[in-house]
């Protein structure tokens, strides 16, 4: 056999990964394998395999007899829209994907790769954990992954799809990582298996219940999108990455606009309820405001009393935070802060304008809130807003109460432009309680109580609950008809190409974690 | 037959009570025109909460506040995305939505209730 042939073969045989059978049991369990994927992520032909011939060296228990071809991940970059991206894939077929020595120096090299080049990574999971044959180089292997999702977050765009398996130290790639895409019924991530779960605490629980992905896109907030299937997940993948910038010294691509940039919205200006008790869906305003009705969002299942994702105006990205006043009533709480703030801080590490749409209540009062931590939670948020320098633009939609307006990318804490709709109400305080304080002498001295306390908070109703304290300040740049939001916003946006902000030099601040 | 004055908001109503079933209770002549009893006593606090169904899907309250309506009934079918009921708090009227399809199998409020974060409000089978 001519060299040649022999270089053919031995590339065959790594190409098959497990061989047949395993494939077989791969499809079977209704899983694609890991070469499957990677031809769903990339421009047809675009992927370029690096590596393919690294073994592992383990000399122990069965290893020596052990062949895993490719090491039981795929590595390589390629196109997506043509544009570079790197990528591994964790093949479940060799070895159960197990990670190992080897495995991670794969995986290693490509992140490598990916910083030096300034290009994103997808981490393709799926894999049962740690080899246990290896032992510590196996977790050396997990440390030196970590290490490099560390150095490579705000640098790069970092997503990890999780296809199968995800468990143990394993879980922690991704969670260093940017966005988590699952996949229902097919995706798993816990720290320690049912199993364990059962021996230790007692408790009976399933896998999917356990670590699914719709235990992730609603409870624990691991998981920023879930998909039906495989096929959906790489579309969605795909299409984030059209909104992201290859890395942070870069903008995102600007697409041509075919939505008119003065669209006037007529629907914008009776969305809002004349009764201020009454709630409307904010993904409404979003979608009449953003080019094409077009918003990707992430976490749309957890906290959905904010809501965040990546739209474009005028063909350029833009992060939106808005508060969603459907879901409890839009306030803010432990959960909803930790989402904006990470939503937030992801953007300005990428250049990506941030424009929120505000109606909030206040901070969620209630012991399990102050239990849980808001105060320490809720920081983010303002921290995030304060040290974001991106272009900053608010849209005060209609409440904006106390800490929480403050919180909501106010002028206070940097919005380079405020606008107001005349349905806003900006306030210390709602008017009930700020009218039972204020006036609480007035109220007890007189001879009918409940009349005058109506009469008190129609008073400050009228005198605060509205945009125009906040404008005589300059708190609020301009109060707006609610059918121009669009333009507005594209104007702000373009006279906001050109901001430098500085910011006093330090190593790296301290977010209330 | 025992009269009193009762001042609510500034009002004053009189009323007459009568103990029933007290031992020689006169037999109470015509009353004068009863003034309008205001109801004074909040209503009597819902019964003890029965445990929800084992099995079933507990819609639970994301934040206290109170029950202003409630829009199903137990036998109810529902889709995923259908109001069970209104929660007033944080000065909201906040639709409580059922989070899957099923058949309503207990309804734990009623109008008036008043919960905390946390507490069944309705339970999907």
């Amino acid at each position: 056999m001519g060299k040649l042939d022999d270089l053919q073969q031995k590339r065959l045989t790594i190409e098959q990964g497990g061989g047949a059978d395993k494939i077989k049991k791969q499809h079977d369990s209704g899983k694609k394998t890991a070469r499957e994927r990677l031809a769903m992520l990339f421009d047809e032909d675009s992927f370029v395999e690096i590596d393919a011939f690294v073994t592992h060296r383990s000399n122990e228990f069965n290893m020596p007899n052990t062949v895993a071809p490719g090491e039981g991940v795929v590595t390589g970059y390629g196109t997506v829209d043509g544009r570079l991206v790197y990528a591994y894939a964790q093949d479940f077929t060799v070895i159960g994907g197990s990670l190992g020595e080897m495995h991670a120096a794969k995986i290693c090299k490509v992140m490598d790769m990916a910083m030096k080049m300034g290009a994103p990574i997808v981490g393709i999971n799926d894999s049962g954990g740690a080899r246990i044959q290896e032992g510590i180089d196996a977790l050396k292997g997990f440390g030196d992954i970590f290490y490099r999702n560390t150095l490579a977050s705000g640098v790069i765009p970092q997503i990890s799809i999780i296809l199968g398996p995800c468990a143990g130290g394993a879980v922690y790639s991704p969670a260093i990582c940017d966005f988590i895409y699952m996949v229902d019924k097919t995706s798993q991530m816990f720290i320690t298996g049912p199993s364990v779960v059962k021996s230790v605490t007692g408790e009976d629980v399933t896998f999917e219940e356990l670590g699914g992905a719709n235990t992730h896109a609603t409870q624990s907030g691991v998981a920023g999108v879930m998909c039906q299937n495989e096929e959906e997940c790489f579309a969605q993948v795909k299409n984030l990455l059209s909104y992201l910038p290859a890395n942070n010294l870069e903008m995102s691509p600007v697409y041509d606009c075919e939505d008119d940039l003065n669209r006037l919205s007529e629907t914008l200006t009776t969305i809002v309820p004349e009764d201020a008790n009454k709630a409307y869906d904010m993904k409404n305003v979003i979608k009449e405001v953003v080019d094409n009705g077009e918003f990707v969002e992430i976490f749309e299942n957890y906290a959905k009393n904010i809501i965040t994702g990546f739209a474009r105006m005028n063909g350029a990205t833009i992060g939106i935070i808005a508060n969603q006043p459907k879901f409890m009533a839009g306030s803010l709480d432990c959960d909803s802060s930790d989402k904006g703030a990470r939503f937030v801080r992801f953007c300005d590490g990428f250049n990506i304008p941030l424009v929120t749409f505000t109606d909030v209540p206040g901070y969620l009062p209630g012991v399990t809130q102050e239990h849980n931590g808001i105060i320490r939670h809720g920081a983010k948020l303002l921290y995030a807003f304060s040290e974001a320098t991106v272009p900053k633009i608010n849209v005060i939609v209609r409440k904006a109460y106390g800490g929480a307006y403050i919180a909501m990318n106010s002028k206070h804490l940097g919005a380079d432009m405020v606008f107001a709709w005349p349905s806003a109400e900006i306030a210390v305080m709602g008017p009930d309680g700020a009218a039972n304080i204020i006036f609480k002498k007035d109220i007890a001295n007189a001879a009918d109580p409940i009349s005058t306390r109506a009469e008190k908070i129609q008073e400050y109703t009228e005198k605060f609950a509205n945009p125009y304290v906040a404008a005589s300040r300059g708190y609020v740049d301009d109060v707006i008809e609610p059918d121009s939001t669009r333009p507005r916003i594209i104007s702000a946006l373009e006279m906001l190409m050109s901001k430098r902000e500085t910011r006093p030099s330090k190593k790296h601040g301290n977010i209330p974690l | 037959m025992r009269k009193f004055i009762i001042n609510v908001n500034g009002n004053s109503y009189e009323v007459e009570v009568e103990e029933v079933g007290a031992p020689g209770a006169p037999v109470p002549t015509a009353a004068p025109k009863a003034a309008p009893a205001p109801k004074a006593a909040p209503k009597a606090a819902p019964a003890a909460k029965a445990a929800p169904p084992a099995g079933a899907a507990n819609v639970t309250a994301p934040m206290p506040g109170n029950i202003v309506s409630v829009k199903v009934n137990v036998g109810d079918t529902v889709k995923s995305g259908d109001v069970l009921c209104v929660l007033e708090a944080m000065k909201m009227e906040n639709e409580i939505m059922a989070p899957k399809d099923g058949k309503v199998v207990a309804v734990s409020v009623s109008q008036g209730s008043t919960v905390s974060t946390g507490d069944v409000l309705v339970s999907l089978g």
